[in-house]
């Protein structure tokens, strides 16, 4: 099958979720592995961020893993079975999924996508699910925080809430691979020049730099069968941004989070680099802008000290 | 039913194209040249290109020969992703990232000879090693020549997706891991043994097993960039999955990949989730206790109380019963081969 080119091909007209009559919007939550157990102050921090932005969110109950790709190595039938699972709760809850790590993203968006796109697969998948009585129907959204933040919350909203602006802050925007490869799998915004996280930003009043290792990959998953690769990828998206002299950098991805700040004296240390740069997740900054406090933020958890004082 | 309309609004914008010229032995190190063009609805990346050596500078050197998306010659970058000019419109690009300029540039991850013509021979040589041809099965394919080699759907439709590579290039020149390695293999590389080992008139999938481990199957870091570009959709993230799976089914189990492979599927079976604090022994041995000790004592210092048991919610405990599933319809697919 041939695929002609346009860089708008998967760009389809955002689907906003509509806010009840409260002005409140809800979400089925999927937690994924990196808002729990020793990361559970993300958690924290976005449940409380989206309390400002009027957003509630509704934990799926028994979500498990979506196995992050690495069980498709294994069975890719496993992998389609418990994420149609995973779906299955949104569904039963009426809600749109809403996962804020990438990666799930991505996983469960393919599933998605594979399953609507291969009846007899669906129903298999459903065969499989049966004997717990649970039936996963094919109707459900699914979101991330960049889009609740620059779509569904809005950004004028946003804009209301913003109590401490960010002025003259020089901030490098990263996106990690997952919300934006392959390009069709939910259709947001434009996988070649998407534009959510700096609309975001840009509201919050930082100033976006580019940089040439903005598009690279943070190496996250290849730090377990390769940690040399990991560490040298992960420095390379770091040096890019420094070069630009930029204040911080920000991502929305946790996972990409945990390599730009967690790895980053190793990575650069590999690369006989010596800086250090703050990496901030979104939501983190989202909640500074908003006026909630570093303590808030928890970031003295991280890695890389940050001191934003707004 | 009326017939629908399906002539697109003719348009037309002036922009300005910036091409990466360089010439090996002259140049010190590649720059930019504008060309002012005339792109209109339609026009492809190749069209603009022949215009532009045409009209403006007859020096300007690309590749391109079958202009149909077939031969796979022409992978360039335009702004940034990788395509093939042909079958690539210009305009949508121009609106898409809202300028009026738009920048090409040869592709990555191999040595530009010229302009927009890179040395393809790296990508080729690796290629090589993965022995990327039917070695016959006496099995499966018959020596009497009157005698067809037949196969089912199912054997057909395992690679089939596979047989639209047209080696263009367009996944190296995207791929995060060559960047960070050049000695790693690659996408199409790893992608097209897989067609020939899943292959089932084939006999030397072991051998390309241990082709792919030794030029890096596991550095693929999954940031699926091939499956974006991919002109022929055949989604080569997705296919070294697959091949992963072959030399894991094949007895290749003592790689760090293939031991957090197992890991994952066991504590998700068990748990719901993965045993993150474990996973440095799971995958890398008693070597992993220090990784551990280190995290241990970096959560210490953050005030929280390490633990080396799995973190899950309550009620993740649950999908024994899917994996068993799951597990007998594979083993009952594996009987019928």
């Amino acid at each position: 099958m041939t695929r002609i080119h346009t860089a708008d091909a998967g760009t389809r007209t955002p689907f906003r979720v509509q806010p009840e009559m409260s002005g409140r919007l809800t979400y089925a939550f999927y937690s994924g592995c990196c808002f729990q157990g020793a990361d559970a102050r993300f958690f924290d921090i976005l449940t409380q961020v989206f309390g400002r932005l009027d957003v509630d969110l509704q934990l799926i109950p028994d979500a498990v893993c979506c196995g992050a790709g690495v069980i498709e190595e294994r069975s890719e039938l496993a992998s389609l079975a418990i994420n149609a699972r995973n779906l299955a709760g949104a569904e039963r809850m009426g809600l749109p999924f809403f996962t804020p790590c990438s990666t799930c993203f991505n996983v469960i968006s393919n599933v998605q996508k594979r399953l609507a796109e291969d009846p007899r697969l669906h129903d298999q998948v459903n065969r499989i699910l049966a004997p717990d009585g649970i039936e996963y129907r094919g109707e459900g959204r699914l979101t991330h925080t960049l889009y609740i933040l620059a779509q569904d919350v809005g950004l004028e909203k946003l804009g209301e809430r913003v109590t401490h602006p960010l002025h003259g802050l020089r901030v490098g925007s990263f996106y990690g691979c997952h919300t934006r490869n392959p390009a069709d799998i939910q259709g947001y915004e434009s996988a070649d020049n998407p534009t959510s996280l700096e609309d975001v930003l840009r509201v919050l009043g930082a100033e976006i730099v580019d940089y040439d290792t903005r598009d690279n990959c943070c190496g996250y998953h290849v730090a377990w069968p390769n940690a040399d690769l990991s560490k040298a990828m992960t420095g390379q998206v770091l040096q890019g941004a420094k070069k630009q002299e930029v204040d911080l950098m920000v991502t929305s991805c946790p996972l990409c989070f945990k390599n730009l700040d967690g790895v980053q004296p190793k990575a650069l240390a590999a690369t006989g680099r010596d800086f250090q740069l703050p990496v901030l997740y979104l939501p983190e900054l989202v909640g500074l802008a908003c006026g909630m406090s570093p303590e808030d933020m928890k970031l003295d958890f991280h890695v890389v000290p940050v001191n934003v004082r707004l | 039913m009326a017939p629908v309309k399906i002539t697109p609004k003719r348009e037309s914008l002036l922009a300005n194209i910036r091409v990466q010229r360089f010439t090996s032995g002259k140049d010190r190190s590649p720059y930019f040249d504008n060309f002012k063009l005339e792109v209109e609805t339609g026009m492809t990346v190749l069209a603009a290109l022949r215009k532009i050596k045409d009209e403006q500078d007859g020096s300007l050197t690309f590749r391109a020969f079958c202009r149909s998306a077939i031969c796979g010659s022409c992978t360039v970058r335009v702004n940034g992703r990788s395509v093939l000019a042909c079958s690539t419109q210009l305009l949508p690009i121009l609106k898409d990232f809202r300028k009026g300029s738009v920048t090409i540039a040869p592709m990555a991850n191999l040595p530009v000879l010229r302009d927009l013509v890179v040395d393809i021979d790296p990508v080729i040589d690796k290629l090589a090693k993965m022995h990327p041809y039917l070695i016959e099965s006496p099995e499966r394919v018959p020596e009497a020549l009157e005698r067809e080699s037949l196969m089912s759907r199912d054997e057909l439709n395992a690679f089939d997706y596979m047989t639209d590579c047209i080696l263009c290039g367009s996944c190296y020149s995207a791929c995060s891991s060559v960047a960070a390695d050049p000695s790693y293999a690659g996408p199409l590389t790893i992608a097209k043994a897989y067609r020939f080992s899943i292959d089932v008139r084939d006999s030397f999938r072991g051998i390309r097993d241990q082709a792919a481990i030794d030029q890096g199957l596991w550095s693929c870091v999954q940031c699926r960039k091939c499956i974006k570009v991919c002109p022929k959709d055949t989604r080569p993230a997705d296919t070294i999955r697959r091949t992963r799976k072959l030399t894991i089914d094949d007895g290749i189990r003592d790689t760090p990949g293939s031991r957090r492979a197992k890991a994952y599927v066991a504590d998700i079976k068990r748990f719901g989730q993965v045993n993150k604090p474990m996973l440095p022994v799971v995958v890398f041995g008693t070597k992993g206790w220090e990784a551990i000790e280190v995290a241990e004592a970096a959560l210490t210092k953050q005030g929280l109380e390490p633990t080396r048991r799995v973190c899950k919610l309550p009620g993740q405990e649950g999908v024994e019963g899917i994996f068993g599933r799951v597990r007998a319809i594979e083993d009952e697919e594996e009987q019928g081969r």
